[in-house]
């Protein structure tokens, strides 16, 4: 209502404008520095139970590890980018995660009788062993295959896709350009 | 300001509409244009964005877009809102619909593919015994043809085969590189031709309507557009029987206005045209509108293999690049026992195959994608589709869209001719490459769900017989003689061509025929 109210007094202050004086010559200012959420702040994650998020951060790992000046994702934080995102998906795909994560830790605690968080080198690599199949456009129907189908491509993006990973490969800086081409909103 | 009279409202910007506007406004006709989508600045109204400054990492919002397999969070803003615009389906008979609204259309974003449908399509019942013919030859689409390859700059080489008719190219003088020329010698052992591919230069970036057709017709000063108008309806005189516009709907504010005009032709793609008309209540004494929907089953990656002579490096600098279109080679001389018609390819060699083909994963996953670098080979399979009556869309009035429209009901099934084609396809590829000594490393025979190819066509089919078709051969609604639908939903079968170069050339054809018929006041 206040805006409305203070509509017909805009014509009036139209008409008392003059012309400004010309502005003196300034040196273009330089273009401000922006950044994103994940630079300046800590996720939160909502998602996954505390049990699938120690098994997911594992499998992360296993999954990139770090290399020298290569952050694994881990250091890119994908296991919690992760809950975001399929936090933010539909049912069956949030059930194909949560299902998975739960069978791998069900059969590292059959195979190793520990966590599959707390497994090693040699553990893990046994219980990916579905990573080692020739690759189907059908997807498994055991959960533990499923989810290790789905997480090496979504794990590995979310991983080169990351600002910690970019910053390394431009010698600790945020990089600048590049990228694909980006198709803005029409409003 | 009161409205100005039109002759001819064209509903929709894109191929068809595009074209239709093109042929009516150089001849002196005045049009309204309607469009449901913003105008937008293609050079501007895009800029490069590195993935790690994406929400999803560049991998999308997951929600968004479930039915748009080729969404991914770079393009996300350029389809439809499956929200805004909603469609049902049954739960156990998925449908890809892929929709674009901007002025311009899918042309803005079309993979520029350029091809004539040859007799094998128009007269495929004569051929095959299946379904129908459509009311018209080659022979009377290919004037039209001429006149769109060179306003689309269609690049190509003759190559005199008769299910893939030749026309008017830019001569494509590129060589084939070795990997490809290997192939082709497997493929020739085996009668299975390989040609180049066939495909819309266009100007500048785009290859569009936006760029070689609009700008054209506004010249002429007879071209009026109004985009962000949503058509509700086409209204009817009921004392004549005769179209006398639309009502749309302003998109940003809903305001409900009406266009009037003498003539209205329909080129607002196939489903949303069909959409349209039975939202109308019109055009469908036949009671075939909105049947007889098909398209083009895809298969992409279909199969992937990598060529070991190129692993590490090994091979030199451009052996292994470029890429070919097969055409259709089943059931032209020879019949198939498991399926009528027939498919194509199109393929390329020298990507990287993607991480997932690998059974690997962790440093031994980057060591193997660094020895494969430039090693793949892979095709996508484009396969015909037969036209059945029970592949159809309906009207759903329980849901309705962001305006209030009712939405589309697609029920639409891939059947044991689509399968059983597929099979062979990808057989017929994958012996191919183990033929050049190639490695398969994955093989897909399953189409993805109907709509994929984003080909859909044949929901408002023409005909010689108004009890079977809702068009006749010009385009013309048998029941409404001043309404026209010039866009793929006129097809009676799509082969395996991708189909705008057909689509532009019927509206172009329907056009000039509409435009005679206005001159002699016959419409």
């Amino acid at each position: 209502m206040q805006a409305l109210a203070a509509a017909p007094a805009a014509p009036a202050l139209l008409a008392q404008q003059t012309v400004p004086a010309p502005a003196p010559e300034v040196a273009e200012s330089a273009p401000l520095d922006f950044s994103i959420p994940d630079e300046g702040a800590d996720p939160i994650s909502r998602f996954f139970s505390a049990r699938q998020f120690a098994t997911l951060k594992r499998l992360c790992d296993l999954l990139i590890p770090a290399a020298p000046g290569s952050p694994g994702a881990l250091e890119a934080r994908v296991p919690e980018f992760m809950d975001f995102l399929i936090g933010d998906a539909p049912v069956q795909r949030q059930q194909l995660w949560r299902n998975g994560l739960d069978a791998l830790e069900s059969q590292s605690q059959t195979r190793f009788r520990k966590a599959f968080a707390d497994t090693d080198a040699g553990q893990g690599d046994a219980l990916l062993a579905p990573l080692h199949q020739p690759w189907s456009f059908e997807p498994p129907d055991e959960p533990v295959a499923r989810l290790l189908a789905a997480a090496k491509q979504d794990v590995r993006t979310a991983t080169y896709n990351s600002l910690e990973r970019n910053m390394a490969a431009s010698g600790g800086k945020r990089p600048r350009g590049g990228g694909g081409l980006y198709w803005l909103a029409v409003e | 300001m009161a409205a100005t009279n039109y002759d001819v409202l064209i509903i929709g910007s894109g191929a068809s509409g595009g074209m239709a506007a093109y042929t009516l406004t150089k001849k002196g006709i005045k049009c309204l244009m309607l469009d449901a989508g913003p105008a937008v600045d293609f050079q501007n109204n895009h800029v490069t964005k590195p993935a790690w400054e994406l929400p999803y990492r560049g991998l999308g919002n997951p929600s968004r877009l479930p039915h748009v397999v080729q969404a991914n969070e770079y393009n996300a803003n350029q389809w439809v809102d499956e929200k805004q615009v909603p469609y049902t389906h049954d739960a156990n008979a998925p449908y890809n619909w892929v929709r674009v609204r901007y002025v311009g259309g899918k042309s803005l974003f079309w993979s520029r593919m350029s091809f004539r449908l040859s007799d094998y399509e128009f007269k495929a019942k004569d051929h095959d015994g299946f379904g129908d013919n459509w009311p018209i030859s080659l022979a009377d689409l290919a004037p039209y043809y001429d006149q769109v390859e060179p306003i689309f700059r269609v690049r190509g080489r003759k190559e005199g085969l008769k299910q893939l008719p030749d026309g008017n190219f830019i001569e494509d003088t590129t060589s084939w590189s070795p990997a490809v020329q290997k192939f082709i010698g497997e493929a020739s052992k085996r009668n299975i031709p390989v040609t180049k591919m066939r495909s819309s230069l266009g100007r500048g970036q785009l290859a569009s309507s936006l760029n070689l057709l609009l700008p054209d017709a506004l010249a002429t000063g007879n071209l009026t557009i109004i985009p962000d108008a949503v058509v509700r309806e086409i209204t009817v005189d009921k004392n004549t029987g005769r179209v006398t516009g639309a009502n749309f709907l302003d998109r940003h504010s809903s305001r409900e206005m009406h266009a009037k005009a003498k003539v209205v032709v329909l080129g607002a793609s196939c489903l949303e045209s069909t959409r349209i008309l039975l939202n109308s209540g019109i055009a469908n004494s036949s009671g075939v509108l909105g049947h007889y929907l098909h398209d083009q089953f895809y298969i992409t990656q279909s199969v992937q293999a990598v060529m070991p002579e190129v692993r590490d490096k090994t091979a030199p600098a451009g052996y292994a690049s470029g890429g070919g279109y097969i055409p259709r080679f089943r059931n032209l001389q020879t019949k198939e026992k498991d399926f009528l018609r027939g498919y194509a390819f199109d393929f390329t060699a020298g990507g990287t195959p993607d991480a997932k083909f690998f059974p690997l994963y962790g440093k031994a996953l980057d060591d193997a994608l660094d020895a494969h670098r430039g090693t793949g080979f892979t095709g996508t399979c484009m396969g015909s589709v037969l036209p059945t009556f029970e592949n159809h869309v309906r009207i759903n009035k329980d849901v309705t869209d962001a305006w209030g429209i009712p939405v589309l009901h697609i029920q639409a099934r891939y059947g044991s001719n689509e399968f059983n084609m597929a099979k062979d396809a990808i057989n017929t590829m994958a012996e191919l490459c183990r033929a050049c000594g190639w490695e398969v490393l994955a093989r897909r025979d399953q189409p993805y769900p109907p709509g994929y190819s984003i080909h859909e066509v044949g929901t408002c089919r023409m005909g010689d017989n108004p009890k079977t078709s809702v068009l006749n051969k010009w385009n013309q609604s048998w029941d409404i003689k001043n309404l026209f639908v010039v866009d793929g939903s006129s097809f009676v079968t799509a082969g395996s061509q991708n189909p705008t170069m057909t689509i532009l050339s019927l509206s172009m054809r329907a056009s000039e025929y509409l435009a005679e018929q206005m001159r002699k006041g016959a419409v």
